[in-house]
Order: structure tokens, then C-alpha cells, then sequence
């Protein structure tokens, strides 16, 4: 792939200011109408209508929120470490906007009044997803620091469950990119564009997108992935401790990163700023400001698809979310690599050489055999060191539930007292399910 | 000006915006002291107290902070020869099915001993 | 950036050797992770040995079909992997001795007869000791059957680092060595405290010199503009005199090395780590890793900065004779069997140091003795001997485990004459008496190092031998003339592994000081670098 960066870095500074600007106006707005709409869709798919007095629509709810947020009082915990407290939100909020940078949001356009030529986008690099992915892992930080900074259990514990999640997702993310790199031959994000001329490769590599949609979802904390501030377990999570404007910041981050992530996928797998088909057949789509509406479009797409997760899908357990990230979707991803190179050589070699499909076919068949022969869970002799603890419903002096593993015992000792005395759960439905009857009492 | 510029001053925007917020939440919101809300949060029962420097923390996020980098590195890798594909050819392909294996079979050595289960 | 991609070459049949050990060592983890308890043991002991055998077979094809390098006489071989190796004579003969000494290391680890039915090692490392967690590891008969595949890891290591032709690969190669040792130090079976601090303190003081010896490579490639051995000596001969920048790059770089090898001043960690770590790893490392360490020593000093040699000669001479001394005086003053050992092999170090100092190149046509196979001779007949005294270590024992204090040692001549003949006798080759192939090697060393003028250093070498004669003696003399005590050591009877590999030591031991000439033909057909 020929790719040319030459029309960057080439913007006089009051063009790189106007870029700015409205990148960071877009940016805001974007959560704005985001967080707007998250709650009118949530709203009618909960049979409600949400928002709807503070301007058309309750189009002004979220502004209305922003400023209600700022007129609060900034809480400052008297055990937080105060100096990194301050500068936490400051960071995932960089962070957030920095990543948008260079996103492509359209061609090279003319731009009027002059005759320079300038493409609408605020820069590119010859790294450029890479730069996306190093950014975004700085966002962490924001987060591990919030948590540890607030000084309070809860901050602290979903400040590591967050960032534990987000590095998690971010291998799978990482390894479903490279397929992408191997079609586009380069990292830029216009040259990944300007790669996906024929065909998007949504098409080409499903693979690779799907993976990337998980991951993008774990990656952004969003439901059903939002374990870090599991309202039942950990209160806000990292956040638990913040208050006002503050507050307000990692809100802000948060759905700047899910623009972003729906910005990246546009770019990666729908073609970025061109113009999907029927509409391509016009001459003009695909230039001037056009292409900005459908990226947009498509962009709005994938936040609906966020927004619609949420309204849909219930919180997963973090055992089982983790278990998706490292068991399910890196030797996925580790596959699709293997497969998608083989195919990819085989096609430049031209001639199909018969011995090299086998060895690739023979390399597959060998990764699934390993896969297939891991049973489910840990090494069972390992798992035998621990001897499973029998369960006790009253662990530690409140009642539990069993663990995964634990058996609910038939009858646990009050109600035994109870059938015995012939209360309400009597013998004939101490059957099968008698431990539901069992928690019923 | 070279395409790094720009980046800086999204940056320096970005930043300068968090940080006027996070100095003006100061003086827009009231200051009523509460000796209990500065306390931290646990749902109003008297807060744990927390150790000094943090305390303690499962081991579990170092391993999982570990395999992360060796991961990491593997994508570093795998990102040059991506987009040097075509001119690597097949020597690329068989050299980096050695590598990924390599990284496989600890991985599987990983998830056997239980480093990847989360109770 | 669209500039064409110049496809790497990688002359696979060239480093068979190292692809086969990295394959055997992978091999081990998948054994370790998909195969059931009780046979990871038999599993992991037939991969291991089929692997070095085959790695021997292969380093043998490949020197033989060694060619010699037109316009130089003495160097065979090629540079390979676009620089970053050197598979040249040299090479190939510390390949094939560190992979014979590490079959023999695995015979060592694989005994099980000694600790009931396991091997020595840890049955559950993680579980900290003296708690109930590592009672039951041990009646539930766990095992580490990992330190197969680490000892192959060390060993495929070490191979890269006596081959490497760039010093990145070198510190790279380094650190695949280092680290499984590391781990192998703290897995001792019984005193795992003492395991687990000698490992802690490897780790800490290894890891400090490996800092020392990268930044030793930035310093010398901020001078020479290059990583690889052969840019840097022409970079180092064009000068006429040697800047701070190289003189401190190459000071540095020669602490990490030094520091492995186990030379004073950075001899500090050598006597806790040989006595804290399992004493089948301590042979091993004795053997092994002083070679690979030399290995490096002398590529990078005679090929990377062979130009500038006037200006470290002195700084090796000083380092030399410190070793020599310190190793030997200090030996006399130990009462721990283990320890003893540990400063005898410091002492050895400094032998090494004057055969590599002596920069003797051999008469004028290039052929017979020269300071570098007079080095890789003394290297393989010390690596023989210590690994086969310290599998004697193994076999004297009381209720606690081996019993490694010299007072407990006493009368064991009477009692086992055999082990303590045998153990006697790699004594005598240590010191050096004639007739043992530690005589041999002392001769071509100190030959080799007066013939290259550091006669001065001959005669320093020869009175700390004579010191380092006498308490070697002392042990003797205590096993075989003083009456054993009350409970004095029983010696236990070990399987076919320990015995055949004090037996094969005894006999190469034996070999090389009556009859060392193939094995000295084949140190000198290895010729010099090739760079």
C-alpha cells in the first residue's frame, strides 16, 4: 500500500486551531446527545419515556445535569492522597481527547476562501493505531490512580477491576487489529481508509471485527462488561468517592472513549468517511463535507449498538467476563492471525503450493487439538491441592450464597428445626427442591 | 510543523479543560463541613480503616498485570510484520508461526497451572 | 516506508543445535502443562535426554562440516542469522561440551533414590516453608518436574551466549540463562530457606550486573555505532587511543561477565548460592555456566575489542591475580564442604583469567597451542571433575538431608572407600596433581599465558596453586586418616544416575590427564573466532 502522509503536518497554526476546536466541540457535544439518547432508548425499551422537559425532546437534559453537577459540592475525602485525587480525572479526561487525533473524518477537501487543500482531519501518523492504543492504555491510569488516590475499599477495588479489565480486553483488541494491518499494510488511519476503496473489511475479516466489538465493549467498562461499578457490589467503583465537576470529568471520559472506540471500528472495519453502497453510486458522496455525515452515521451506529447492549444484557460475573477475555477470545484471535497470514501468503505466491496449506492446515489442526484437550477449568490434580470447602451458608457470620462449586445443602439446620416442628415446608415437597424450599425460608 | 504539533494542541486543550473543571468545582459548589462525608463511603457503616501506602492486594492482579505485557509484547511484534507482510512472504509467515506457538504454549502452560482462573 | 523489506536469512541447518534444544525445552512445558502427574517424570526425563542427544548430534554434524574461512588460516566458520550469530570453531566445541555436561546434569537431577522415590527438588514451590501446605506436598508426593525444561532453557542460553556475534543477543541470551537458573537455585527440597535466599540473593546481584552489562553495550555502541562484534573491532582498531567512552563500556561490560564467571571483587554470591542452591544444580552451574561465561568472555574481548587490548590487560591482570588469591586463601578457612568447593571454583576462575589473559595466538603458522584452546581444554576438564565432586556431595547425607559440614566428613574413607576414592581424586584434579586432567589443563593454561609473556601471572598462579594444593589435601587426609565419629555420615546408595555420573567424570577425569591428546586435537582444530 502506497500510503502518503505528506498532506499532514503541513496545516498553518490558526487551521490546526480551527481542527481543534472543533474536534473537542464535536467531542462534547457527541456525549451530550450520547447520554441523551442513551437515556430516551433506554427509556422506551423499558416502556418509559425518559427525559423530556428541559428543552425539545429534553434535548437540553444532559446540559441541564452538567450544570446541576458543577453547582454541588466538590468533596474532598479526608483520607485521599490529595495531590493525585485532583490530577486522576485530568488524566482519563487527556487521554480521552487525545485519542481522537487522528481519527479521519473525511478526504482531502478544498478548503474555501483559499487555495489551500486540507484533509478533514486533525492529523495522521505512520503510527497511527498504534497511537490510538497508547493512548488509550494512559486513560488507565486515570482510573488505577482515582482508585488508589480516594483512599476508601471501594474505590480502591473497582479501580483494579477496571484496569484489570481494561488491559485484559486490550490483548484481544491488539491481536484482532492485526489482521486489519496485514490487508492495509500500513497503521495510519487514512491509509487504512484509503485500503478499504474496494471492499470494507467488515466483509473480509468478520472475524477480526467481531472479536474487536467484544473487546471494544470490555474496553469502554459498558454493560454488560460495567463490572467496575457493579452498583451491588462495589457501589460507583473507582469513582464511588468523587463528586461535582470532578464527577463530571470520567463521565465525560467514559463517552468520549465509547465515541472513540465506535470511531475506530468506523475507521477499521466500515470504511471510515466513504459512503456506503447504494449511496456510492452517486458521483458526489465522497466528497466535500459529505463524508463526514456518513461518518457520523455510522459512528451513531455503534453507540446505538452500546446504548441497545446496556438496555439488553444483564451484568456478567467477573469470573465468567474474564474467562471470555483469555480463554475465548485471545486463542480466537491467535487463530484468525495464523489463518488469515496462511491464506494472505498463499494468495501472493500466486501458484498454490499444495505442501504449504498442509503444514499451515496441519499448525491449525495441532492449535485446536491443544485447545481441545484443556478441559474446562485448571489442571484437576492442581484444583485437588485445594480440597473444596463444604459450604456454609453462614460463612463468616452473615448468610451467603454457595460459590460456583459448592452444592446447596438440602436443608440447612434452621429449616431442618423447622420441618421438624412441622412448619410450613413439610416433608412432601422436601423433593427435588428442597433447596429452593430451603431459600424460600 | 510536522504531524506531532497537532497532537499537542488537542492535548493541551484536553488537559487545560480538565484541569479549569477541576479547579472551578471548587468555587461553584457549596462548602458545608461534614466531619462524616469526609469519611470514606461504605454505604453508612463506619469506614475500614485503610492501611497506610494502600495495603494489600490479591496477587491475582500481578499475574494478570504480567501475562498482560508478555501479551503486549507479542502484539508489538506482531504489528511490524503485519505491515511488512507482503514484502516477508512466506519466511514471515513460518518465522511468526514459530513465534506465536512459542507464546502459545505458555499460554497454555499459564491456563493449566489455574493462572487465568478468577474465583 | 514503502521501501522494500529485504527478506532476513536464517541458515536453519547452522543453528540446528539451538532450534533443537528450544524445541526439546518447549516440548517440556506442553509435557507440563497436558500430561497427567504420574507420568510427567519418565516424560520429561526421555525428552530431555533425547533432546541433547540429538542437539550433540546435530553440533557434531555441524562441525564437521565447518568451513574454513578463505584468506585466514586458523578460524573455521561462518556468521550467521544476519550477525547475530557466529557459529564458528569455538562455537561448536563449547556447544558440544555444555551439552555433554548438561546430559550429565540431567542423569544428576533426574536421581530419585536418595529422597525416597523424588527427585531433590521442591515438591511445591510456591507453598512457603514450614507450613501445612507443604506437608501435604510432600505426602501427596508432588514434584517439580519443571526443571527439565528450565535446565534445557539455561542450556539452549548458553548456547546463544558463547555464539552470540552481537552484543544485544548476548544480553538477551544471557538472560534466558540466568533466569532459570535463578529459579532452579530456590528449589531445593530440604533447607529451603537457605535455597530460597540463595536464589533471592542470584537474582538480585545477577540482575545488578546484568544492569551493568547493558550499560556497558549502550556506552560501547555510543563509541563504535554498532552492536555487532566485528563493527566494533574495526571501529576499536581504527582509533589509536582509547576514549573514556570505551574504556568505560568495556569495564563495564567486563563486570556482567566477570560476575557470572564468579571472578573477585564480584565473587560475593558464589559461595552462599553453591551452598544454598540443590546440589545438582550447583554442579551444574559450576560446570556449565562458568563455560558459557567464558565463552563470552573471550568473544567479546578477543574479537569485539581485541584492538584495545593494552588497555584492559592490566585491569584482567589485577582481576586474575585477586581471584586467584582470594579464591584460595579463603577455601583454607571453610568448614563447609559446599562453600569449599565454591572458592576452589573461584580459585579456577582465576587460573582461567591467566590462560585469557596470556593473548598468546599460537606459533607463527598458526597451528598448536594458543590461549584459546588452552582455555576451552582447562574448561572441559574442570567442567567434568566439579560437576562429578559435587554428585558426591549428594551421596553423603545424614537424617537431615545431605551433610555438607567437613567435621561430618570425616573417616569416610573407612567407612565408603570407593566414593571417597573418587572423591579424593577430583581433589587431586583440582589441585592439580599430575596424572588428572587437571594437571593437564593447568600445564596448557600456564603454558599458553608464559608463552604470551604474562609469566609474572604464571608464577602468582603457581604459588596460589600450591595453597590451593593444601587444603585440598586437608580433605583428604580427613576422609581417609581420622576415625569416623559416633554418627558419622551414611553415605546412601544412589540408582544408576548418580553412579554413572561419577563414574563418567572419574573416567574422563582419568582420560584427560593420561591421554588428552583427541580432546586437546579438537580444542585446537577450533581454531580461532571468526568475526
Amino acid at each position: 500500500m502506497n500510503e502518503d502522509l505528506s498532506v499532514f503536518g503541513v496545516d498553518p497554526w490558526w487551521l490546526i486551531g480551527i481542527k481543534t476546536v472543533v474536534i473537542f466541540g464535536l467531542l462534547v457535544l457527541t456525549t451530550l446527545m450520547t447520554i441523551w439518547g442513551e437515556r430516551k432508548i433506554l427509556g422506551r425499551m423499558q416502556h418509559r419515556i425518559g427525559p423530556k422537559y428541559h428543552g425539545p425532546f429534553g434535548l437540553l437534559q444532559s446540559l441541564a445535569d452538567g450544570i446541576k453537577l458543577a453547582l454541588k459540592e466538590d468533596v474532598v475525602p479526608s483520607a485521599a492522597d490529595k495531590v493525585l485525587f485532583f490530577i486522576a480525572p485530568v488524566i482519563t479526561v487527556t487521554a480521552a481527547f487525545a485519542t481522537f487525533a487522528v481519527i479521519p473524518l473525511g478526504p482531502v477537501i478544498d478548503l474555501p476562501f483559499t487555495d489551500r487543500v486540507t484533509p478533514l482531519q486533525l492529523t495522521d501518523l505512520s503510527v497511527g493505531v498504534l497511537y490510538i492504543l497508547a493512548i488509550a492504555s494512559v486513560g488507565v491510569y486515570g482510573i488505577v490512580l482515582a482508585g488508589w488516590a480516594s483512599g476508601s475499599t471501594y474505590a480502591l477495588l473497582g479501580g483494579l477491576r477496571s484496569s484489570a479489565q481494561v488491559i485484559s480486553y486490550e490483548i484481544a483488541m491488539g491481536l484482532s487489529l492485526v489482521a486489519v494491518f496485514i490487508y492495509a499494510g500500513t497503521l495510519s488511519t487514512s491509509g487504512i481508509v484509503a485500503a478499504q476503496d474496494d471492499v470494507w473489511f467488515i466483509f473480509i475479516l468478520a472475524p477480526s471485527f467481531v472479536i474487536f466489538l467484544v473487546s471494544m465493549v470490555g474496553d469502554t467498562n459498558r454493560a454488560p462488561f460495567d463490572l467496575a461499578e457493579a452498583e451491588g457490589e462495589l457501589v460507583g467503583g473507582f469513582h464511588t468517592e468523587y463528586s461535582s465537576l470532578k464527577f463530571a470529568l470520567f463521565f465525560l471520559g467514559e463517552y468520549i472513549n465509547m465515541v472513540t472506540m465506535s470511531a475506530l471500528a468506523t475507521t477499521l472495519f466500515l470504511g471510515g468517511w466513504a459512503a456506503p453502497w447504494p449511496l456510492s453510486m452517486w458521483e458526489g458522496a465522497n466528497s466535500g463535507l459529505w463524508p463526514m455525515l456518513w461518518f457520523l452515521g455510522k459512528v451513531v451506529g455503534f453507540l446505538f449498538f452500546f446504548i441497545w447492549l446496556r438496555g439488553t444484557l444483564p451484568r456478567m460475573r467477573y469470573d465468567q467476563f474474564m474467562k471470555l477475555g483469555w480463554k475465548v477470545l485471545i486463542p480466537l484471535s491467535l487463530a484468525w492471525i495464523v489463518a488469515v497470514s496462511a491464506v494472505r501468503v498463499v494468495r501472493l505466491q500466486g501458484g498454490i503450493d499444495l505442501r504449504w496449506i498442509i503444514i499451515a492446515g496441519v499448525v491449525i489442526a495441532l492449535a485446536v487439538l491443544a485447545l481441545a484437550f484443556i478441559p474446562e477449568g485448571a489442571d484437576p490434580q492442581e484444583g485437588a491441592e485445594t480440597e473444596p470447602v463444604p459450604f456454609d451458608a453462614f460463612a463468616g457470620g452473615y448468610p451467603v450464597p454457595p460459590m460456583p462449586g459448592q452444592q446447596s445443602p438440602d436443608l440447612p439446620p434452621m429449616v431442618a428445626a423447622a420441618a421438624a416442628t412441622g412448619g410450613p415446608n413439610d416433608r412432601q415437597d422436601a423433593g427435588p427442591d428442597a433447596g429452593q424450599g430451603a431459600h424460600r425460608a | 510543523m510536522n504531524e506531532y504539533t497537532p497532537i499537542l494542541a488537542l492535548l493541551a486543550l484536553g488537559f487545560g479543560f480538565g484541569l479549569f473543571s477541576v479547579i472551578i468545582s471548587g468555587f461553584t459548589g457549596p462548602k458545608r463541613y461534614n466531619r462524616a462525608r469526609l469519611d470514606a463511603y461504605e454505604c453508612g457503616i463506619e469506614p475500614t480503616p485503610q492501611p497506610v501506602g494502600g495495603g494489600r492486594f490479591p496477587v491475582k492482579y500481578f499475574i494478570t498485570a504480567m501475562l498482560f505485557i508478555v501479551f503486549d509484547i507479542e502484539i508489538i511484534f506482531l504489528y511490524p510484520y503485519a505491515v511488512a507482510f507482503d514484502s516477508l512472504g512466506l519466511f514471515g509467515l513460518v518465522e511468526m508461526v514459530l513465534f506465536i506457538s512459542t507464546v502459545f504454549i505458555a499460554y497454555i502452560y499459564v491456563w493449566r497451572r489455574g493462572g487465568l482462573e478468577w474465583d | 516506508m514503502t521501501g522494500e523489506f529485504d527478506v532476513p536469512k536464517v541458515e536453519y541447518a547452522l543453528v540446528l543445535p539451538l532450534l533443537v534444544v528450544f524445541a526439546g525445552a518447549l516440548i517440556g512445558v506442553l509435557i507440563e502443562a497436558l500430561a497427567p502427574r504420574v507420568w510427567r517424570y519418565q516424560a520429561q526425563v526421555g525428552v530431555a535426554v533425547s533432546t541433547l542427544f540429538a542437539g550433540l548430534a546435530a553440533t557434531i554434524q555441524v562441525g564437521v562440516g565447518l568451513e574454513p574461512l578463505a584468506g585466514d588460516v586458523a578460524a573455521r566458520g561462518d556468521v550467521v542469522v544476519e550477525g547475530a550469530l557466529v557459529v564458528d570453531g569455538p562455537s561448536v566445541f563449547l556447544w558440544g561440551v555444555l551439552l555433554v555436561l548438561s546430559l550429565i546434569s540431567v542423569l544428576l537431577f533426574a536421581e530419585r533414590r536418595l529422597e525416597g522415590g523424588l527427585t531433590s527438588f521442591a515438591g511445591q514451590a510456591a507453598a512457603l516453608p514450614g507450613t501445612d501446605a507443604e506437608r501435604q506436598a510432600s505426602t501427596r508426593r508432588i514434584e517439580h518436574t519443571e526443571v527439565f525444561p528450565l535446565l534445557m532453557f539455561a542450556i539452549g542460553g548458553m548456547m546463544v551466549f558463547v555464539a552470540a556475534g552481537d552484543l544485544l543477543i548476548m544480553f538477551v541470551a544471557l538472560e534466558v540463562l540466568s533466569l532459570p537458573l535463578y529459579l532452579l537455585c530456590g528449589l531445593a527440597r530440604r533447607r529451603r530457606l537457605l535455597s530460597q535466599e540463595a536464589a533471592m540473593k542470584y537474582f538480585l546481584l545477577g540482575a545488578f550486573s546484568s544492569a551493568f552489562f547493558l550499560y556497558g553495550i549502550a556506552l560501547v555502541y555510543g563509541y563504535a555505532g554498532s552492536f555487532d562484534l566485528a563493527a566494533i573491532d574495526q571501529a576499536v582498531s581504527a582509533s589509536t587511543a582509547g576514549t573514556p567512552l570505551l574504556l568505560a563500556g568495556i569495564a563495564l561490560i567486563a563486570v556482567g561477565l566477570l560476575f557470572k564467571i564468579g571472578a573477585a571483587p564480584f565473587h560475593a554470591w558464589t559461595p552462599d548460592v553453591y551452598q544454598g542452591a540443590p546440589t545438582a544444580v550447583t554442579g551444574f552451574m559450576a560446570a556449565c555456566t562458568k563455560i558459557a561465561a567464558f565463552g563470552a568472555l573471550l568473544r567479546v574481548f578477543y574479537v569485539g575489542f581485541g584492538g584495545a587490548s593494552w588497555d584492559w590487560r592490566p585491569l584482567i591482570w589485577i582481576v586474575a591475580i585477586l581471584t586467584m588469591v582470594i579464591g584460595s586463601l579463603v577455601a583454607i578457612t571453610q568448614s563447609d564442604i559446599k562453600r569449599m568447593l565454591a572458592y576452589s571454583s573461584i580459585a579456577h576462575s582465576g587460573f582461567i583469567l591467566v590462560g585469557f589473559v596470556g593473548l598468546y595466538a599460537g606459533s607463527p603458522a598458526g597451528e598448536g597451542l594458543t590461549s584459546l584452546s588452552s582455555v576451552l581444554f582447562y574448561l572441559t576438564t574442570y567442567g567434568f571433575s566439579t560437576l562429578g565432586a559435587f554428585a558426591v556431595v549428594t551421596l553423603v547425607r545424614d537424617a537431615g538431608g545431605e551433610t555438607t559440614h567437613l567435621a561430618r566428613w570425616a573417616g569416610l574413607g573407612k567407612t565408603s572407600p570407593v566414593l571417597a576414592g573418587a572423591f579424593a581424586f577430583f581433589l587431586l584434579a583440582f589441585a592439580g596433581i599430575p596424572l588428572t586432567s587437571g594437571f593437564m589443563g593447568k600445564w596448557m593454561v600456564f603454558a599458553a599465558a608464559w608463552a604470551g609473556g604474562a609469566w609474572p601471572l604464571v608464577i602468582v598462579a603457581v604459588l596460589t596453586s600450591l595453597v590451593a594444593a593444601f587444603f585440598y589435601v586437608r580433605v583428604i587426609v580427613l576422609m581417609f586418616f581420622t576415625e569416623p565419629g559416633v554418627d558419622g555420615p551414611a553415605v546412601a546408595v544412589p540408582s544408576a544416575l548418580t553412579s554413572s555420573v561419577i563414574a563418567v567424570a572419574v573416567a574422563v577425569t582419568v582420560l584427560l590427564g593420561v591421554v588428552p591428546g583427541p580432546v586437546l586435537d579438537l580444542a585446537q582444530q577450533a581454531g580461532a573466532f571468526v568475526r
